[in-house]
């Protein structure tokens, strides 16, 4: 990459996209650095799925570009990691935590069969999610939190520049958010990444940059969320619970 | 049963259920894993337009169903991958048009006089020599495409989504596979009928999968069960003068039921352990 470490890693110019005939987004624009830690937020149904899906160009955009490493997403997709929002995991589905962390090594070299790398790697990375106890058990027999990690592991586990996650806390109790922030801070020394949530508090202490999304896209380079921001993005009255001191509660907002 | 061996019509028989219980077995899986149970309905039921098709043109049956299934195929993967919320209406469409046009051609048919029940329940006690190496070739076929494409398959089964970032081509496995499952529904029509097929195609992985940590162990149960159920099923029809592939498929159905029982005792005995 002859990329200078200030080029933005990621940088959408005028996104429209609509799905069915019906506006998702539009007028999205926005750099995001490198070694960023961006929080996406917003309300269901806003669009934070659908952006990041076209960063990773399952979707195309209706007009503008998208442009990932300074190339378009798909041919750049191998370079980031995904963690999906539900993933079929909670259907009964034959396959062990072994299996679906190898998944993140498919074609990562030329041949088909799995390596003994590929075993070390995927080890690795249920190391680094200390799920590596449960390597062969049936992943519809975990808990939802220990799914989560897996699912983690198997986007480590393909090496990648950008990792993604879509609303990786739903399921996840105080604690188990807590240690997930801090692992994703971890990851953040060394990786872009990217994680859509309804969780605000991740703001407050983890966060490089806010991308409030509804309709379009209200990106701060500064982790800290303004009232007319979330009046912006979540277009409803909103009540946020900052943890500040003291415990500070914003108004409602008036239609 | 060891009597009944010495006929060769029970020797074809027994090859003729070993070899299709392969099949079943592996097919079956990716049919049950991905959901795809309507869709094997379907192209079960457009044969049917092919058998039509075979004895108004006077060509063979595997070439006439083998082309008609393929076609009916190939529509509903179209249909699958591009319209997924639509696909369900499509393929009853398909099934129901396939069925018609079977008995269309069948009236167009000059003289006529073929045992449609044959068709509808199979006949596996009139198993050509031919059909056996079709079903052989198939048999070693399928595990050949299941084996080396297996981490694709698994990957698609289970995520399909990641599996096309990771760039594994998706759609293309899709199409290997339900053009496969539309193989082995035409070959396994003449063992147990179309009306059939897909008790055995879905009552084996069904059981297996619960029993079983991989994709790949899942197959393989599947395949041993298919094959218990088959033979048993084979013996109870020889044995009782019964329709053979509706025993076959009756015999299937009590596994089934068993396998639920076993799963209610088990739940019990377990909810039994946590209270004490």
């Amino acid at each position: 990459m002859n990329l200078k470490p200030t080029a933005p890693v990621i940088r959408f110019q005028n996104v429209a996209f609509s799905f069915n005939g019906r506006p998702v987004l539009r007028d999205v624009s926005f750099d995001i650095d490198q070694k960023a830690f961006l929080a996406v937020i917003g309300p269901n149904g806003g669009g934070k799925t659908t952006l990041l899906k076209l960063l990773l160009g399952l979707f195309k955009p209706d007009h503008g570009s998208i442009h990932v490493f300074g190339h378009p997403p798909e041919k750049v997709a191998h370079r980031i990691g995904y963690v999906p929002q539900d993933v079929a995991a909670a259907r009964s589905f034959p396959i062990s935590v072994m299996d679906v962390v190898l998944m993140g090594r498919l074609r990562l070299h030329g041949h088909a069969r799995v390596s003994a790398s590929d075993r070390a790697a995927a080890r690795n990375a249920l190391e680094e999610l200390e799920m590596l106890e449960y390597v062969n058990r049936r992943i519809d027999d975990l808990s939802g939190g220990q799914r989560e990690r897996v699912f983690i592991a198997r986007a480590l586990a393909t090496d990648p520049d950008i990792l993604i996650l879509d609303e990786p806390t739903t399921g996840l109790d105080n604690t188990g958010r807590a240690d997930l922030y801090a692992l994703l801070k971890k990851i953040n020394q060394t990786k872009t990444v990217i994680m859509a949530s309804h969780d605000i508090m991740v703001l407050s202490t983890y966060a490089t940059a806010v991308a409030c999304v509804n309709r379009t896209v209200h990106f701060h380079d500064e982790a800290e969320i303004t009232e007319p921001m979330m009046a912006a993005g979540y277009g409803c009255p909103v009540e946020l619970v900052a943890h500040g001191i003291p415990h500070r509660i914003l108004k409602t907002h008036e239609d | 049963m060891i009597e009944a061996l010495q006929y060769e019509f029970m020797r074809n028989a027994v090859i003729a259920g070993v070899f299709a219980s392969l099949i079943c077995g592996i097919i079956g899986t990716f049919v049950v894993v991905n959901r795809l149970v309507f869709i094997a309905g379907g192209i079960a039921h457009a044969a049917f337009g092919g058998i039509g098709l075979a004895f108004f043109l006077g060509i063979p049956y595997l070439l006439g169903t083998l082309g008609f299934s393929l076609v009916a195929a190939v529509i509903m993967t179209l249909v699958l991958l591009k319209a997924k919320n639509r696909a369900d209406t499509f393929i009853g469409v398909i099934w129901a048009v396939g069925m018609a046009s079977g008995i269309i051609l069948l009236d167009l048919t000059p003289g006529y006089t073929v045992n449609l029940m044959t068709y509808l329940f199979g006949s596996i006690i009139a198993v050509p020599d031919s059909d056996l190496w079709w079903l052989l070739g198939m048999a070693v076929f399928t595990i050949f495409a299941a084996a080396y494409f297996y981490r694709d398959l698994l990957a698609v089964s289970y995520d399909d989504e990641f599996a096309r970032l990771r760039g594994v081509p998706v759609d293309l496995v899709y199409f290997l596979f339900i053009c496969l499952i539309a193989v082995s529904i035409v070959l396994i029509i003449r063992v147990v009928g179309l009306i059939l097929v897909i008790a055995l195609l879905t009552i084996p992985p069904y059981i297996a999968e619960k029993y079983t940590r991989s994709l790949a162990m899942m197959m393989v149960l599947s395949s041993f069960l298919a094959m218990l159920f088959s033979l048993v099923g084979l013996w109870l029809a020889y044995a009782f003068n019964l329709t053979s592939g509706a025993t076959i498929i009756l015999t299937a159905t009590v596994g089934f039921f068993l396998s639920l029982a076993v799963d209610a005792v088990r739940r019990r005995c377990d909810q039994h352990q946590s209270a004490a």
